[in-house]
């Protein structure tokens, strides 16, 4: 039974890394003869990253992805943190409303509202620009919910302490309340990261100037851009996958912890 | 509840039962502070959410082609999808690609999580390990399962192993959305392991004690406990797959672009199609309602689903 247990779990993850091998041996090869990716061909990844480095796109795309994703989560934390911590400790006019309205907007797919963002966006101008990419999608009511429902949390004799010392509502906010919610800032600012890395539909539609693309917008044209590639191809999907794998590593209770929000109850 | 301009010395009652005992003035500085902390997020919410929401509405009923301006049809863009056969395909294959990627990926992470959620050293390895694909941008991933599935790819390699000949998976109509739910299957599945491991680890253990003690087996273990009780992590897992599917977008943009044929063409890849390249606003807002409604009707039903079982 554990013999059968394991060799079980032993195959499964075996097929979900399967892919990740095949990505690598194609990466590393030196043309594309073979793409079968079960046998390294040598090992020509250096070679093929230069490559890659050296074009004029790549490096570019890869500049606003961080820029794209750094700039959108420190966005996401700082707004998320200030209304999910009022949401859930403070009591102010407009509360409930604010609250529904957000909470509403949980139900809204992307492919729906896409249209009248695309409007907004061109009304004001941002059609090409930077505002353009990371506005629109800077505050999520993910980042505003996980926010209050760990605020809750924050015990209101603290903050009432505080008050009786003389503090007033902002200091209590940045000073008492905020170092206690920094491990769920930590999983907002990653689980935002990367949503953000992965982000094609947005970037698509609102940049059609190249010097704006992110990753996965320079994925999505790649073929236009080189041809047929695919070990190139390969080592751009890989040079991609390698920011989350890095955060993941460094941050995994952080992103387990996000995964399962909601989840366990 | 409204702000004033009385000086804050003045005792004023609490604003709301809610801040409670120490009141004496504090509740307006409070009631400050929330506006002033909230107004960016309130601002946000509007002009991004909920002014969107209401012009997605507004411009489902009318004609907009993006050069002119919106003219009110009233329902005409809802009669014309009624007598669009790319509505019904699109609709046809979202069904298809939801029921057929949602299904064997809960499945599958059920009989991967029950094992796995078990202590030792190899399981908290093998759980590091299931999150490489869920964390893989879904961008490289489908750069990834290009090369899989290209004529000389792993797929053909793997078919050539037990003697069938190779497929050209991405451009025929009849697999191309097969080869698309594979694919979306092993990207999700890391993701719903770690999910449903966590539930399964919140489970009470005395429970699996008793049942041992009582001699229960595995499989009626399996049935009659850890299903009831993983229920509402099931829920979850089962919403947000079904929601993540029916708005899947990337795949069929980046591995098929929809075809062959119209062959992989999912609802938001149709509401694309429309908005983008064609700027047909009005009719592709009425597209966008269409999947809404949608899906407010499958998570009514996924809910009351809960709420039976609850009882």
């Amino acid at each position: 039974m554990r013999v059968l247990r394991t060799v079980w779990l032993l195959s499964a993850v075996g097929a979900m890394l399967l892919p990740i091998y095949v990505m690598l041996v194609v990466a590393s090869a030196p043309d594309d003869t073979d793409l079968g990716g079960l046998v390294f061909n040598g090992f020509h990844l250096p070679e093929n990253l230069a490559e890659l480095f050296a074009g004029e796109g790549f490096p570019v795309y890869f500049r606003n992805s961080v820029i794209y994703c750094v700039g959108s989560g420190a966005m996401d934390v700082l707004f998320s943190s200030a209304a999910g911590y009022a949401l859930a400790q403070l009591s102010f006019p407009g509360r409930r409303v604010l609250f529904a309205l957000v909470v509403g907007t949980l139900a809204l797919a992307p492919m729906v509202m896409i249209i009248p963002v695309f409007l907004i966006v061109k009304e004001l101008g941002w059609v090409n620009t930077l505002q353009g990419v990371i506005v629109p999608g800077m505050i999520s009511a993910f980042g505003v919910f996980l926010v209050r429902q760990f605020a809750l949390g924050v015990p209101k004799e603290l903050i009432f302490a505080a008050r009786v010392d003389g503090a007033g509502e902002l200091r209590i906010f940045l000073r008492v309340a905020l170092p206690l919610l920094r491990p769920a800032l930590v999983t907002l600012f990653l689980i935002h990261f990367l949503a953000q890395w992965d982000n094609l539909l947005w970037p698509l539609i609102v940049a059609n100037d190249p010097a704006l693309w992110s990753l996965p917008v320079g994925l999505a044209n790649f073929q236009s851009e080189h041809g047929f590639n695919y070990h190139l191809m390969t080592a751009a999907a890989l040079v991609t996958a390698v920011p989350p794998f890095l955060l993941l590593a460094g941050l995994q209770r952080y992103y387990v912890a996000g995964l399962t929000f909601g989840g366990v109850k | 509840m409204t702000l004033t301009t009385k000086s804050v010395e003045v005792p004023v009652p609490a604003a709301s039962p809610r801040p409670g005992k120490d009141g004496r003035g504090r509740s307006r500085r409070e009631a400050g502070a929330g506006i002033v902390l909230t107004i960016p997020v309130a601002v946000f919410f509007v002009v991004f959410w909920l002014v969107p929401f209401c012009g997605a509405v507004y411009l489902s009923f009318t004609d907009y082609e993006m050069a002119g301006v919106p003219r009110w049809i009233g329902l005409d863009n809802y009669a014309r999808m009624l007598q669009d056969p790319g509505v019904w395909n699109s609709a046809w294959i979202t069904v298809v690609y939801t029921v057929c990627t949602v299904l064997p990926t809960i499945l599958l992470a059920l009989l991967v999580a029950v094992p796995l959620s078990g202590p030792g050293r190899l399981n908290r390895v093998l759980r590091s390990l299931v999150l490489v694909p869920a964390v893989m941008p879904l961008a490289a991933t489908s750069m990834v399962w290009v090369i899989i599935y290209s004529d000389r790819g792993l797929a053909n390699t793997l078919l050539g192993a037990v003697g069938i000949e190779p497929q050209s998976w991405l451009t025929s109509s009849d697999l191309a959305i097969w080869a698309l739910v594979v694919m979306v299957v092993w990207k999700s599945l890391g993701l719903f392991v770690i999910i449903l491991t966590a539930g399964l680890q919140a489970l009470p253990r005395e429970v699996y004690e008793a049942a041992a003690i009582d001699g229960a087996g595995p499989v009626t273990t399996f049935r009659r406990i850890t299903v009831p009780l993983l229920r509402r992590t099931l829920l979850f897992v089962l919403v947000i797959s079904v929601a993540g599917s029916m708005q899947a977008f990337v795949p069929a943009f980046l591995l098929t672009g929809g075809g062959p044929a119209d062959a992989t063409q999912v609802l938001p890849y149709y509401i694309w199609a429309n908005a983008f390249p064609y700027e047909h606003m009005g009719y592709a807002s009425a597209l966008a309602m269409m999947l809404l409604v949608a899906m407010l009707v499958v998570s009514i039903v996924q809910f009351g689903f809960l709420r039976g079982g609850d009882e």
